[in-house]
């Protein structure tokens, strides 16, 4: 076939007609780069959240029983036990790392005139060694003899340490705090900081993090509604969590599947599902802009052949056979969507990296998505202008050299 | 006896416009033999163009035969007439109908790119023909750079581009001066006489019908005269 000379027409007559090529482009680039931003944006974002978990450990585990099957709320024989718990350990000495009852509290606090508030969270002594992205800036992290003496000790952030007492180390100040009713003195042992995350922007919260052992928070005999777990990370954790809540379901006298789990690893899936349906969801609503595209091509290819018509029968009346004619309009309309593709996929990489270079995320640009992008443009291309090129095609010789 | 290139029986053509039927074409009988050098005269409106237009492939007659080197043109595929068109005739019209855009050189080069000719020897040819007509300095102008006469030299040059027997020129000169028209009339004089081309051209000025050798004449759709000027000669 004629596609090399096909080609170069095509581009004479892009060329010729800068101004309307551009126009007729601009539906497929707008399609297209926005297909492309939407991708990428949900590409980094995707890649963010695994370094996210990453960070704080993706061997970080949670057993809680299932709420649907508990009929009025949690009773008290659902609640895991200090008991349950050493059973659980020992029973996966090689899997279970670590294993504490999952106690938070939260607390007014005022230092002099500042006040503030905490949201604690009690640890166990290792707490530290797995928390990956957890780092002590002064003092230490809880620690054995804390956790086992059940000591009033409490681990701050480094934004706690700065406000309340207007320095970063405030290892051995004392923070007044309420828990369960009563009023502790808690004396901070260490100061730490993690990263700034993704998450600090979405769920902004007005209190300070902070670390206490344990004990200190766990009411009665110390059973918890839940229990935190660090697991052996060589594992496949979602095979690990069904072991384990097979395990505390026998041992507790419940059904197989009361207690569930939710693992790092499992979240991490379920907030990429949640993004990829969302930017496929918009992605395909972006697709629809290269449908209008298609048809802006469409329409400028039929008033190009109607404009050409006197063109097309000299080239017929040369010995131009119907398919000649008909490759000449599709390659045009072709080439014209494709340049629009790629025109789109480079203003969509620059958008994409525009915004998130503002949330400060290194941008993914999945290469397959590019590949896909300027071929489905030509496609479009291709399919819309179909209908202008057989119209071409079909002229009469005679009545085309006619026109006027 | 000459081979008998073209012939043409009870060729009839209507043009059905609606509410009236004109008859451009009446039963017409023409045989052509090769290496004719001929002329279609008569009043505007009598037929010529249509009659050409058939010759040319490009247009179909409502009924009659018209046979090509024997071969009944009637029964041919479009894939073959746009063939026909390609190698076997060059078609000049009145007015040039070059490509606009696109330098001589691209134009004479078109037929031959249907054609299937590579592009070196594509380009090779096309310069070669334009030197013909005496253009050679002119190959990369556009078609609005150039003056009339020189636009149908381009246009000879095209219509030869593929080696065709038969030259159909449908008023050549109609839009040329007269310097310009025996400038090309020499051409397609040269080109029976040299080259052996068929050559048919209609005109309605008597001098250019002189160059031929052959005026048919023509008169609402009917050939009232056809006379042989001089003797046909070599071939
Ligand atoms: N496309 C057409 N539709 C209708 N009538 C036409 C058409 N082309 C030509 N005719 C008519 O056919 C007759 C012959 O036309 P034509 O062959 O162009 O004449 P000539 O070339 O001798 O001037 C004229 O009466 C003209 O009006
Ligand atoms: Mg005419």
């Amino acid at each position: 076939m004629l596609v090399f000379e096909n080609i170069m027409l095509a581009l004479t007559a892009i060329k010729s007609n800068k101004m309307r090529s551009f126009l007729t482009m601009l539906g497929i680039i707008i399609g297209i780069s926005s297909v492309i931003a939407i991708t990428s944006i949900g590409d980094s974002a995707k890649g963010v959240v695994g370094k996210e978990f990453e960070s704080f450990g993706m061997n970080n585990m949670y057993l809680y029983p299932n709420w649907e099957l508990t009929q009025d709320g949690v009773e008290e024989s659902d609640l895991i036990t200090p008991e349950d718990i050493e059973a659980l350990k020992a029973r996966f000495p090689e899997d279970i790392l670590y294993a504490v009852p999952n106690v938070s509290a939260n607390s007014d606090t005022k230092v002099g005139r500042v006040e503030g508030k905490f949201s604690m969270t009690g640890v166990g002594a290792d707490y530290g060694k797995f928390k990956k992205n957890l780092s002590i800036l002064h003092g230490r992290m809880i620690n054995k003899s804390d956790v086992a003496g059940g000591k009033d000790t409490i681990v701050i952030e480094k934004k706690a340490a700065m406000n309340l007492f207007n320095k970063e180390n405030a290892v051995g100040e004392t923070i007044s705090v309420v828990i369960n009713g009563e009023m502790k003195d808690l004396t901070v042992v260490g100061v730490y900081e993690v990263p700034s995350s993704l998450f600090d922007s979405m769920f902004m919260s007005q209190s300070y993090s902070a670390y206490v052992p344990y004990p200190i928070l766990v009411v009665g005999d110390g059973s918890a509604w839940a229990v935190e777990l660090y697991t052996n990370e060589k594992k496949d954790q979602a095979a690990l969590g069904n072991e384990f809540v097979k395990y505390l379901s026998r041992i507790k006298d419940k059904a197989p599947n009361f207690y569930i789990f939710e693992s790092a690893e499992s979240q991490m899936t379920t907030i990429n599902k949640v993004l990829g349906t969302l930017s496929l969801a918009i992605g395909a609503i972006a697709a629809i802009s290269l449908v209008v595209g298609g048809i802006g091509i469409m329409n400028i290819m039929l008033v190009s052949v109607t404009e050409r018509t006197r063109e097309i029968g000299i080239r017929k009346s040369l010995g131009a056979r119907t398919n000649d004619i008909l490759m000449q309009f599709l390659i045009e309309s072709m080439i014209i969507s494709a340049i629009g593709g790629v025109i789109g996929t480079t203003l969509g990489v620059a958008i994409a990296a525009v915004g998130m270079s503002f949330a400060k995320i290194a941008v993914v640009i999945d290469p397959k998505v590019i590949v896909l992008a300027v071929g489905f443009s030509a496609i479009v291309g291709m399919f819309f202008g179909l209908y202008p090129a057989r119209k071409a095609a079909k002229l009469d010789p005679i009545e085309a050299l006619r026109y006027e | 006896m000459t081979h008998e290139i073209i012939k043409i029986e009870g060729m009839t053509k209507v043009y059905d416009t609606g509410e009236i039927q004109v008859a451009a074409l009446n039963s017409i009988d023409l045989t052509i033999h090769k290496g004719e050098f001929i002329s279609i005269m008569g009043a505007s409106g009598s037929g010529k163009s249509t009659l050409m237009n058939i010759l040319g492939c490009l247009d179909r007659p409502t009924s009659g035969h018209y046979y090509l080197e024997g071969v009944d043109v009637m029964e041919k595929s479009d894939n073959e007439l746009s063939a026909v068109r390609n190698k076997k005739i060059g078609f000049v019209f009145q007015s040039f109908n070059l490509i606009s855009r696109t330098s001589a050189l691209k134009n004479v080069e078109l037929p031959m790119i249907y054609g299937k000719i590579g592009a070196e020897e594509r380009k090779e040819r096309a310069l070669e023909l334009l030197k013909n007509v005496g253009l050679a300095d002119r190959s990369h102008h556009m078609p609005n750079e150039l003056s009339g006469g020189q636009k149908q030299r381009v246009a000879i040059a095209r219509a030869l581009a593929n080696k065709p027997q038969i030259i159909l020129a449908d008023e050549p000169t109609g839009n040329l001066d007269s310097q310009s028209s025996v400038e090309i009339m020499e051409i397609f004089t040269q080109l029976n006489r040299k080259e052996g081309n068929t050559v048919i051209i209609v005109t309605h000025e008597r001098d250019i019908a002189e160059f031929t050798d052959r005026i048919i004449t023509f008169k609402d759709g009917n050939i009232i005269r056809d006379e042989y000027t001089r003797e046909v000669g070599q071939c």
